[in-house]
């Protein structure tokens, strides 16, 4: 056991989901070839001068609600000075005394046992560009696609003392922001970064190590392992006799470990001062409640209506509700079909279970809500067997289509045909006296095997239960 | 002198500009003598309130979320040194 | 026809009655401009080729019928506003091959009316300073004498009207550059109301104090211009969502009965006995108008200063930091981005300009904030207090423009400070974000001219340019011999 107690604080950025940018009229979409989502505003050209986006704004008021912030009336933005080349401006436009949100909290589970991580703040501002290192000409190339393209920064206190309580809270930040439409939260594109602020002190002690903070972290498995390595490595000093330095540090994926990042973080000075481009904005308690009313349904109010109004599992409801994407699907699918207990076990037994086997992906699937619901509800209605219905969902997640198409294309409807199973099960009866004999003898089991050998002899083209009302007749019929 | 050294060398830190030795002494006595006039403002006793700029504009005054296109690359680059439309940097040494 | 001091409404009239057509009358100015320009340094850039084309189309608009107030009309542009595909330089080695890929708002507003832009004027580098001898490429001379200073930092503009190089120029005021230059070179400019104009495409100096205005013959010319370029625009947050009157509606209205305050500190020793003098004759002759004079006090003005610099050089340091060699502009030097940014900015960058940008950078930097800049927007905010007091007991308030009138170059060279004290009389009026115009209210002994400044309400220019109107009907101007 470690003689140590950690300490960490997070800093979350997200890219806001609007049109434009946050001071120019660019488009915000990710992507693009180089510079050509940009303007004279944007790139910094002498002269030009931001008008703010009220969408965003609006965007961080909502979450503002959803992280329980107070949402100040009266906010005003700053600019921060430093020289990078990704700035064109050589300031960012941001947020310092007057940030939109203040004093919020959000509650986390983790491995069972609820805790309330509190927010200190949630300020808005503008991304940065990107750089292109061409180490061989020793230069860099600018892209200014990113540059105005609006972020929330979401700080908390520092509340977290596990790798896990911080992995545990910002899939919650993700699936709060992607349920109020705030931001898609793709860590992998960069729309959702964080930063941790991460100290150790002896346990018993009332006071926080030096901290130092963790930067670059693009996956929920990176900021673990950046953690534990981080954490390991303070420890050492500390056993050491050794003093942790104030520093930013990158986390070394091939390595494991972190490193500092040769910063001059000492004669870090960004003269914040009130943008004189932007004015402040009062809000009225109008406004406010306009924008608190829009907020669309939140994970934990979806998954208390799955279970209270569909009569869901708990547990079922958290995995549905646990990823937006497969929550919308199941949304649309009962909207087609009302079964949601039929459609839940189906979206949590066969569809999750291929895409965690890596045969399909969520976000690209070939075919919705809807056409999912169809299938399960021909297997609800013993239109198509169960067996039949997995094959369907397999030519569904490769090449597409209707369960209906695929159905008639190749054939896989339940047909009733009694002449088909009376041929069939007779000729399994004849050539199995010795288990005809067992069942008679009261071996019930036995049933099994004979459904088993019919619905497989059938493939699909009778409902489980004719097999069954035949066989039974044809067993009992005989003694 | 109203300011030490280090604390004009610190400036030009933050401002990105360098001065020989002569011209750091001319610009330090310089610097001196406007520093010495800013001080008068010391002697002036009330404090800023920053909601009493009366300058604010309501959340309806700003502007609707709505992409426009954008700019020509090719124009937006003219004044610089470009490749495969991008701004040309050199190496950032961190 | 003679074109030295001519106002556009004679041209106008001279341009719809066929006397005289826009490609000629640009072409007048053209040689008046050789002619006078070696020796008055007043332009940064001729737009000879562009002017002619411009005066084309706007010709066949004139022979259409369909002249607006500035159809074919030359106009002279303060070389720190942005015009699509024309050179602006600000002054600055920093930007001496920038060309613009856009128009600021006000060209567009004057493109929209056909102007003819003869070119772009000299200036104070950035906008900093009140000389213009900090300009990187012409050092503008006074045009009543050649061995003094034209003010700043729009002396291009002011200098070039005055001469009769321009009919009248856009000029920008941060803390007094439209409105001193007209009173060392005898002219009128104004002022506008903070937001009036669109800041669009005007290169930052201080954008909290920054407005771009006219300088013309007289304040007709003045309300005319100030007509075609004022309004919102949704480029610029700042500017005014209010409604644009006809400036020139109060004019020819009697002043009867209008209050004219005159703040005992504007008349202090910090001002020349002759300046005082000629500022308060003519506050004398606008009583026998019909006008009321009221006494009255601003006690911040002592802090206007250090208040104003502050403030304008915190907002410059971060202004000016864009400028870095990669994007536009000089690029310097290095095998880094440190490196290369370093020697850009301090080759391309005038040494008032880096002085401004390290006072800025002092203000703001941590440590001193609260003492400097912080203390700078509480005297802001007392300055507006004080001027919303004099407001409520009159209408207007008369000031001199400058302490002196134009001085020698060079005289001013050595001491930043006596440079900055300069702007007593004019800062105040930023700071506070009101309208003010300044027109000659009369000569030195030397032919200088001395000037005043009207100084009104937010949004009130209506009521400064009918005084200065009223002023200027009767008075008579002294061309300078250039």
């Amino acid at each position: 056991m470690s003689a140590y107690f950690p300490t960490m604080g997070l800093e979350i950025h997200a890219e806001l989901l609007t049109k434009s940018k946050v001071f120019c009229t660019c488009s915000a979409e990710f992507g693009g070839t180089p510079n050509s989502r940009c303007c004279p505003v944007c790139s910094g050209l002498p002269g030009t001068l931001p008008v703010l986006n009220r969408k965003a704004v609006e965007y961080i008021i909502k979450a503002g609600y959803v992280m329980n912030c107070e949402i100040s009336r009266f906010t005003k933005w700053d600019r921060k000075n430093y020289f990078y080349p990704d700035l064109p401006k050589a300031y960012q436009i941001s947020q310092m005394p007057r940030p939109v949100c203040l004093s919020g909290n959000v509650k986390i589970n983790v491995n069972g046992a609820e805790k309330n991580i509190r927010i200190n703040r949630i300020h808005l501002e503008e991304d940065a560009g990107k750089l292109v290192h061409d180490d061989v000409n020793r230069i860099s190339l600018a892209d200014y696609n990113r540059c105005g393209v609006p972020l929330i920064e979401i700080v908390t206190e520092p509340d977290f003392h596990s790798a896990d309580e911080v992995i545990a809270f910002i899939e919650k930040i993700k699936l709060l922001l992607q349920y109020a439409g705030i931001c898609d939260c793709k860590m992998e594109q960069g729309s959702i970064r964080c930063d941790v602020n991460i100290s150790i002190a002896p346990k018993g002690s009332n006071e926080l190590g030096t901290r130092t903070e963790l930067k670059n972290l693009n996956s929920l498995k990176a900021i673990s392992r950046a953690i534990e390595a981080e954490i390991e490595r303070q420890e050492e000093l500390l056993d050491n006799g050794e003093r942790v330095i104030q520093q930013t540090r990158r986390f070394n994926e091939q390595l494991g470990e972190t490193t500092a990042m040769r910063s001059k973080e000492d004669a870090h000075d960004y003269r914040y001062f009130p943008d004189p481009d932007i004015p402040p904005i009062i809000f009225t308690e109008e406004e406010l409640e306009e924008i608190r009313r829009s907020i669309p349904e939140l994970p934990e109010q979806r998954v208390e209506r799955y279970v209270n109004e569909y009569g869901i599992k708990k547990a079922d409801a958290d995995i549905i509700v646990g990823n937006k994407t497969i929550c919308d699907f199941f949304d649309e699918a009962i909207a087609e079909y009302n079964n949601p207990k039929a459609v839940a076990n189906y979206i949590i037994g066969e569809l999750m279970n291929r895409i965690n086997r890596g045969e399909a992906d969520m976000e690209n699937l070939n075919f919705g809500g809807a056409e999912f619901a169809q299938l399960v509800e021909f297997m609800q209605t013993d239109k198509i067997s169960q067996a039949n219905a997995k094959t369907i969902l397999r030519e569904m997640i490769e090449n597409g289509g209707s369960p209906k198409d695929i159905a008639d294309r190749d054939d896989l409807w339940i047909k009733e045909d009694s002449g088909a199973i009376a041929l069939v099960v007779d000729e399994i009866i004849a050539n199995n006296p010795k288990a005809v004999e067992q069942y008679k003898k009261g071996d019930q089991k036995v049933f099994g095997f004979f459904m088993g050998q019919a619905n497989k002899a059938l493939k699909g083209a009778a409902s489980p239960k004719a097999i069954q009302e035949y066989i039974r007749s044809k067993l009992e019929g005989n003694s | 002198m109203a300011v030490e050294l280090s604390t004009i060398k610190h400036l030009c830190e933050l401002s990105k500009l360098d001065y020989d030795e002569a011209g750091m002494k001319k610009v330090m006595g310089e610097m001196s003598d406007i520093i010495e006039l800013m001080d008068e403002i010391k002697a002036f006793d009330l404090v800023y309130d920053d909601t009493k700029d009366e300058n604010e504009i309501s959340l309806s005054d700003t502007r609707e979320d709505i992409a426009e296109e954008s700019f020509p690359t090719e124009k937006l680059l003219s004044n610089a040194e470009n490749t495969d439309g991008c701004y040309v940097v050199p190496k950032v040494v961190e | 026809m003679d074109i030295k001091r001519t106002n556009i409404r004679a041209l106008r009239k001279a341009l719809d009655s066929k006397e005289i057509s826009a490609a000629e009358l640009c072409g007048e100015y053209f040689k008046r401009i050789e002619d006078a320009d070696p020796r008055l340094l007043s332009y940064i850039t001729v737009t000879k080729e562009k002017a002619l084309q411009d005066a084309e189309k706007a010709q066949a608009v004139i022979n259409a019928g369909n002249s607006a107030p500035l159809t074919g009309i030359p106009l002279a542009v303060k070389d720190n506003i942005c015009i699509d595909g024309v050179r602006t330089t600000c002054a600055s080695k920093m930007l001496e091959n920038f060309i613009p890929p856009y128009n600021a708002a006000v060209i567009e507003k004057l493109n929209a009316q056909g102007y003819v832009l003869l070119g772009k004027t000299s200036m104070d580098e950035f906008a900093m300073g009140g000389s213009t001898q900090t300009s990187a490429f012409a050092k503008t001379r006074n045009p009543y004498d050649l061995e003094r200073v034209p003010g700043g930092s729009s002396g291009g503009s002011a200098a070039a009207v005055a001469a009769g190089l321009a009919p009248a120029a856009l000029g920008s005021d941060t803390g007094g550059s439209i409105r001193q230059p007209a009173s060392f070179c005898g002219v009128t400019g104004i002022k506008p109301t903070y937001g009036r104009v669109s800041r669009y495409g005007l290169v930052a100096f201080a954008s909290s104090l920054d407005q771009i205005g006219p300088i013309a013959n007289d304040a007709r010319d003045c309300a005319l211009l100030l007509n075609a370029i004022c309004g919102h625009d949704r480029h610029d947050a700042t500017s005014a969502n209010v409604d644009t009157p006809d400036f020139s509606e109060k004019i020819g209205k009697p002043i009867s009965g209008l209050k004219i305050a005159l703040p005992k500190e504007f008349f202090s020793d910090a001002v020349e006995p002759a300046v005082k003098q000629h500022v308060l004759d003519a506050s004398k002759e606008l009583e026998k108008r019909g006008a009321v004079l009221v006494d009255c006090s601003m006690p911040g003005l002592k802090y206007a200063v250090p208040a104003y610099y502050l403030i304008a050089c915190a907002e410059a340091a971060s202004n000016l930091s864009r400028f870095d060699g990669i994007k536009y502009g000089f690029r310097g030097e290095g095998r880094t981005y440190e490196e290369l940014i370093r020697d850009s900015r301090s080759r391309g960058f005038g040494e008032e300009v880096k002085r401004r940008i390290l006072l800025g950078n002092y203000a703001l930097s941590s440590g001193y904030y609260d003492a400097y800049y912080k203390k700078a927007l509480a005297l802001k905010q007392e300055i507006i207090k004080e001027y919303n007091d004099i407001f409520g007991i009159a209408d207007v308030i008369l000031t001199p423009t400058a302490p002196t009138p134009a001085y020698k170059i060079g005289e001013q060279d050595n001491d930043p400070v006596k440079m900055y004290m300069a702007d007593i009389c004019t800062v105040t009026v930023n700071i506070a974000k009101l309208p003010a115009v300044s027109t000659t209210c009369g000569y030195t002994e030397n032919g200088l001219p001395v000037g005043m400044s009207i100084i009104g309400r937010r949004f009130d220019e209506t009521t400064v340019l009918q005084v200065a109107d009223e002023w200027e009907n009767g008075f008579a101007p002294i061309s300078p011999k250039l």
